[in-house]
């Protein structure tokens, strides 16, 4: 199947066409217009299916702004959350800047039911709610993830008076722990979900007078991709697509990535780093962070430093430091600014703008040590390399430390080391062979510098998780993503093994039952068995397994 | 937005691949539900409160406090240096002001353990306060002033027995009386060692001791005996087995007394001990610790089957604890009034006997104990130890322990018995531990 890719970006729109063996048959790019995102993604799609020379059908793939500006600009649909918190920290002292009403009834962290619900205490909060025009509603419980049948309680309940056009429950959105997260992401998600939802409708539209188009896929946090049905139950993972795709176009471009490496995408103001190890990118530890909401979103993990082509120059006495600001225009490309791209030029690295304005802008700046205009090129171009290895450095650092909590992982930890430079953006040929020199490593500067993440949107392939816990004292099996519970037979008997196949089978079905089919291999990405002893007896045992598909890209070429 | 007003640093090391042995109480999921609720409640994500991966101890570290028989590594395994690790590490965090207090929550336990190692006793092997305590001197110097605050239900008797003779260390411990309890000592009449009489302080509590009784024990005695003394830091050995729904013991506190307890303690550093309710008290006291340390609010956490006729205790407990308050004060008090002749001897050298019961190992350690009395400085030590009838094999050792601020004629005298007792032939091993000159020696 071809594949057109399709990124909505801060300033421009990127759209990749991908033949059937994903070669790359076009790329446009258009500006995109933020008031209008639809509008945005429906030209860059006419643009590229101009140039497409055969009637070959194609599946669509989007990764767009909508939500994060949604989010960041406070536009979502307003909306209340119903918290069933239970004792512990005081769910006010979190100061959410929205509203959070902390209702009855909560269970403990085996998931067993300590308090019931309160049908008119929630009834009248709701009624009020509806009054002060509230549409959306997040029903989120401490521990929800162990037992969903207390947030599924308080939705039943609200359905019954049909107030509220959108609800979101807690455990639908992850099985990972952490309260206050799911409340974010649960806030969010029934936010924006409105507005992913007119989005899906239109675009169902266009699919509808583009019978060439087979099918829709959206991008997600995590690098890959869900159909259009589930962004509407689930739109808050597709916050920060852009940068996903990044990544993703790293792993469909570079040529073999089976080892670790380091992926570094440097642009006008700022250069994002992102690590791989074994072949596959590293997540966030805890889930995506917008603006000042933590969730509980799976995504790639990058860091972003102020510093790019367009950064300040400031010249100290014993040193040079750029960014973290932009400086502006280069004064090679027509500013009237000093920028490490002017250096670049200046130096004959690249072949771009005017060499002589770049010159005129160095000289112009010289001072103490640096009483040349070639000394101070250097020296830009060198605190660079500099600033940048240092801060992949630090990366690093900071990845080694992060706590784990077995011996065999403080005594033996996994190799994360880079083994390669992975170089993306237009400055990455000045600045990344530099880079790799600081690092001591090889590296490979990837093609098609300008609007590669369309390309990483197209070679973008499914993602799908879900988490499976079993207590076989409480005799319970759940998987909160799928809203699935099931009291387990023969519990004697039950497995770690059995819990694993379990995990797999329905992850299986879950993925037949979105219309996945091309997706990679199904992986056990965490693993705990752990008894439960009463005494000097084992009563029972506890399973609890994340099994996901791979997050995995199409090779281009 | 919620912001930890104190800034924590949270050495937090479950060691899910660990136990004793299936069925121990200190096994893997010690820490699973504990983990579970710190996560949920969102306690890391909170800006001030930093979790840091723990080190592992080395050899080196260890033998500043221990006389591990044969050696180090043969008695220690990789989860007791990491535990010990982490515990000095929770130092360092306070020490180099990236934190203002710390809390190494973290498995195995150690304050069982002695200063002569056979093996295991009480769940542990090595101390890992003390570790810590002698990682501080040795960044800080000897003249650094340390109080111990043991709040563990059981009787803290290997870090008695380490800092026995310590002046440096004052060594509180609040415990269920030993008549009722592992490991039966920790009586108020166990008061120090010779250089360091009255230092060593024990509160034997009555079974059924619950958060009012606790909290009267911390304002009326550990808070003014902590101010006279005036410690330089403050170490909490928090044990979570005074918990009313510990297996083990038979106190009656909850989660909500740890915290105030933790409040009103101010400590720099906390230790985990034992604690061993694993589902129904530890994830709740470990929350209401890390909020106390933070100083945020827990007045809303509380055990779900938590009720509040908990809070009443029977008013004999309470007179008992009221009747222990004011002997223990007492003899505070009138510790710098005792004739250390009278109890120590008028001899050059002090001697004590003692044997000492293994119970995780079964292992029985007889101790034969000489301190020099030394006007000059806390005296030497002489230790030789026996075990017999133990599983595996049994030694015969002897210790020589020169202390800190050691003067040179003890010093002298310590070597020359080291260069004697080598020569031995019914001796397996002799040693030589000397902190100030970072020394150790095993022959
Ligand atoms: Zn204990
Ligand atoms: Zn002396």
């Amino acid at each position: 199947m071809q594949v057109v890719g399709i990124d909505v970006g801060g300033t421009n729109t990127d759209a990749t066409l991908l033949s059937e063996d994903k070669r790359v048959l076009a790329m446009v790019k258009t500006p995109t217009d933020h008031s209008n995102i639809l509008a945005s993604t429906k030209a860059a799609l006419n643009k590229i299916l101009k140039l497409k020379n055969d009637a070959h059908p194609v599946q669509l793939h989007l990764s767009t702004t909508l939500s994060t500006n949604a989010i960041v600009e406070g536009k979502g649909d307003s909306t209340a959350v119903l918290a069933l918190a239970g004792p512990g920290l005081n769910i006010a002292d979190f100061g959410f800047n929205f509203s959070v009403y902390s209702i009855q009834g909560y269970v403990d962290h085996r998931g067993r039911i300590v308090k019931e619900i309160d049908r008119e205490e929630i009834l009248k909060i709701a009624n009020q709610l509806r009054i002060d025009g509230t549409k959306s509603i997040a029903i989120v419980g401490k521990f929800s993830h162990r037992n969903n049948s207390l947030e599924i309680a308080v939705k039943e309940l609200l359905e019954t008076q049909g107030w509220f056009k959108v609800i979101t429950l807690g455990h639908q959105l992850s099985g990972s722990p952490n309260f206050p997260r799911r409340i974010m992401s649960a806030y969010l998600n029934a936010s924006v979900a409105s507005i992913q939802a007119n989005f899906v409708q239109m675009i169902e539209e266009i699919i509808k007078t583009n019978p060439i188009i087979s099918d829709v896929k959206i991008l997600k946090a995590d690098g890959g991709t869900m159909g259009l049905k589930e962004s509407c139950l689930r739109p808050i993972e597709t916050i920060l697509s852009g940068p996903a795709a990044s990544i993703m176009a790293a792993l469909a471009l570079v040529e073999t990535c089976a080892d670790n490496a380091v992926v570094v995408d440097i642009g006008g103001t700022t250069t994002d780093i992102a690590v791989i190890v074994g072949g596959e990118p590293l997540y966030q530890r805890n889930g995506a962070v917008i603006g000042e909401y933590q969730t509980l979103v799976p995504a790639l993990l990058t860091h972003s430093i102020g510093l790019g082509g367009d950064s300040e120059v400031h010249i100290e006495e014993h040193n040079i430091v750029l960014g973290p600001k932009r400086a502006g225009t280069a004064a090679a490309l027509g500013g009237d600014s000093l920028t490490p791209t002017d250096a670049a030029i200046a130096l004959g690295l690249v072949e771009l703008g005017v060499k002589e304005k770049a010159i005129a802008v160095l000289k112009q700046r010289t001072k103490g040590k640096y009483d040349s205009w070639l000394k101070l090129a250097e020296a830009i171009i060198d605190a660079f390399a500099y600033q940048l290895s240092e801060a992949i450095h630090e990366m690093y650092q900071r990845l080694t430390k992060v706590p784990v909590y077995t011996v065999s992982e403080i005594l033996a930890p996994k190799d994360i080391r880079p083994k390669k430079v992975i170089g993306l953006g237009a400055p990455a040929t000045v600045f990344i062979p530099l880079v790799a020199k600081i690092l001591n490593l090889p590296y490979q500067i990837l093609p098609y510098s300008a609007g590669s993440n369309g390309i990483g949107a197209a070679a973008a392939r499914p993602t799908l998780a879900i988490s499976l816990h079993v207590d076989t004292e409480e005799e319970s099996l759940i998987i909160p993503e799928l809203a699935y519970r099931e009291k387990i037979k023969r519990r004697l008997f039950f497995d770690r093994k059995q819990a694993r196949r379990i995990a797999i089978e329905k992850l299986e079905s879950y993925a037949e039952q979105m219309g996945l089919s091309d997706y990679g291999e199904i992986q056990i990405i965490e693993d705990e068995a752990f008894n439960v002893v009463r005494g000097f007896y084992t009563v029972g045992r506890i399973f609890s397994i994340k099994a996901q598909i791979r997050p995995a890209v199409w090779r281009v070429r | 937005m919620i912001t930890a007003k104190h800034r924590v640093g949270l050495v937090f090391f479950p060691a899910f691949d660990w136990c004793i042995s299936a069925d121990h109480p200190e096994r893997e999921e010690r820490l699973l539900y504990t983990r579970d609720q710190i996560i949920e409640e969102g306690l890391l994500d909170i800006p001030g409160i930093v979790e840091y991966r723990p080190i592992v101890a080395e050899e080196k570290d260890i033998q500043r406090v221990h006389i591990c028989v044969p050696s180090v590594a043969k008695r220690v395994s990789e989860p007791h240096r990491i535990a010990a690790g982490g515990t000095m590490l929770a130092a360092d965090l306070v020490l180099d002001k990236k934190v203002e207090r710390s809390f190494a929550l973290l498995r195995p336990p150690g304050h069982h353990a002695n200063r002569i190692v056979h093996g295991s006793r009480g769940f542990c092997t090595i101390n890992n306060e003390a570790i810590m305590v002698e990682h501080i001197r040795h960044r800080l110097g000897p003249k650094v002033r340390i109080a111990i605050v043991d709040t563990d239900a059981h009787h803290a008797d290997g870090t008695q027995d380490i800092f026995y003779n310590d002046p440096g260390v004052l060594h509180i411990s609040l415990h269920q009386d030993g008549r009722t309890l592992y490991p039966g000592t920790g009586s108020f009449l166990e008061r120090g060692g010779p250089a360091s009489f009255g230092q060593t302080v024990n509160i034997p509590l009555p079974p059924g001791t619950g958060d009012e009784g606790m909290l009267y024990v911390t304002e009326q005695l550990v808070l003014p005996i902590l101010a006279e003394w005036k410690p330089d830091l403050i170490i909490n050995a928090a044990g979570q087995d005074n918990h009313y729904s510990d297996p083990l013991t038979n106190m009656e506190f909850s989660a909500r007394g740890y915290a105030q307890l933790t409040d009103l303690l101010n400590p720099d550093i906390v230790v985990l001990e034992g604690g061993y309710s694993i589902e129904g008290a530890l994830p709740y006291v470990n929350v209401g610790l890390i909020l106390a340390l933070a100083g945020l609010d827990y007045s809303h956490l509380k055990e779900p089957d938590w009720h509040p006729t908990r809070l009443k205790q029977s008013r004999q407990v309470t007179e008992t604890i009221h009747e222990v308050v004011d002997q223990v004060w007492n003899l505070w008090e009138n510790r710098k009034k005792a004739n250390l002749q009278q109890i120590f001897g008028k001899d050059r050298f002090y001697t004590r006997h003692r044997q000492i019961f293994y119970d995780t190992d079964q292992i029985i350690e007889k101790q034969y104990e000489r301190i020099r009395l030394c006007n000059e400085c806390s005296g030497w030590r002489l230790i030789f130890s026996e075990t017999n009838e133990g599983v595996g094999l049994s030694f015969k050792i002897a210790a020589i322990i020169v202390p800190w601020l050691s003067c040179n004629l003890c010093r002298r005298e310590a070597l020359s018995d080291f260069d004697k007792l080598t020569e031995s032939k019914t001796l397996d091993y002799v040693y030589f531990q000397d902190n100030e000159q970072d020394l150790f020696l095993c022959k």
